[in-house]
């Protein structure tokens, strides 16, 4: 029988495996006001043995999460344009409760600023929609080196 | 309304449905409209507002965004529910947004609202004072029509 670690390595080198060096899943907090999007994420990042621990379908919701939960986060994604809060403010929000937060944003085109701006408030990455599975994984591994 | 306003969505709605959909669509023949018109079912709408101002309207009949949003999710969806209106809105946005920064490439500056989905039998738009150019276009799934009403803002 082949581990699952042994097909991951063969298949997924330049992938983001799910796993952490302990073998324990990695635990994400989805953060989109799109159920389509969520969707989408929730199946690249399932796939590669990520656990979704929470969804939010605004900042407000991810924000509490994130801290209802904390330790227990290790990735957020963060959608930037969402009601009640947006991404940018939510990403701020948790970097002050937390400054090793990881939060990667998932954005349209069109919002370079809002992006920029969030690497500047410590967002360690972000992906561009539409989602390539590919590189969702290649921007998620670089942020969780 | 100026031309280099269209072509941005155009290919911006090729080159995404061809992204999502892994499918080729056929553009058919522009036309003008300046006066009511009817919705085929389902239309979402985004709105700009800065140096242009306008709208642009995705449009299509039910059948055609079920599947639409049944290839986008690869299941089969047969009801107009949360997770349809969410994929049918989340394909303008990424639509829009790309269009978008090509305009903002060619020197216009403005944000967009996030996207509103109308969907009914027998509605109808009326523009006022700007005149709606349309795209359609043609889809294994059905025909969608791209509704661009974009002015200078005076």
């Amino acid at each position: 029988m082949i581990a699952k670690g042994d097909l991951t390595g063969i298949n997924v080198s330049r992938k983001a495996s799910g796993l952490k060096p302990t073998g324990e899943p990695i635990r994400v907090l989805i953060v989109d006001d799109s159920m389509f999007v969520t969707k989408q994420i929730t199946q690249i990042l399932s796939s590669e043995g990520f656990v979704i621990a929470a969804t939010a379908a605004d900042g407000k919701e991810g924000l509490d999460k994130y801290k209802e939960l904390y330790p227990d986060i290790d990735l957020v994604t963060m959608d930037i344009t969402m009601p009640n809060m947006d991404g940018v403010t939510a990403l701020e929000k948790i970097m002050e409760f937390d400054k090793n937060a990881k939060v990667i944003m998932v954005s349209a085109l069109g919002k370079q600023d809002l992006v920029k701006k969030s690497l500047l408030l410590g967002a360690k990455n972000y992906i561009v929609k539409p989602l390539d599975r590919v590189k969702v994984l290649e921007r998620i591994s670089s942020v969780l080196k | 309304m100026r031309v280099e306003y269209i072509n941005p969505f155009v290919e911006a709605a090729f080159n995404t449905i061809k992204t999502v959909l892994g499918v080729d669509i056929v553009r058919g023949k522009l036309y003008l409209k300046d006066t009511s018109q009817p919705v085929l079912g389902v239309a979402v709408l985004v709105g700009l507002a800065g140096d242009v101002e306008g709208r642009v309207i995705f449009d299509m009949e039910k059948t055609t965004a079920l599947k639409i949003a049944s290839d986008m999710n690869g299941e089969t969806l047969t009801e107009m529910d949360e997770l349809v209106k969410a994929t049918i809105m989340e394909l303008a946005n990424m639509i829009t947004g790309t269009a978008v920064t090509r305009l903002q490439d060619l020197g216009f500056s403005f944000d967009l609202t996030p996207p509103v989905l109308f969907s009914g039998e027998k509605m109808e738009l009326a523009n006022t004072g700007v005149e709606a150019l349309i795209v359609p276009v043609d889809l294994p799934q059905g025909r969608l029509e791209i509704n661009v009403a974009i002015r200078e803002r005076i």
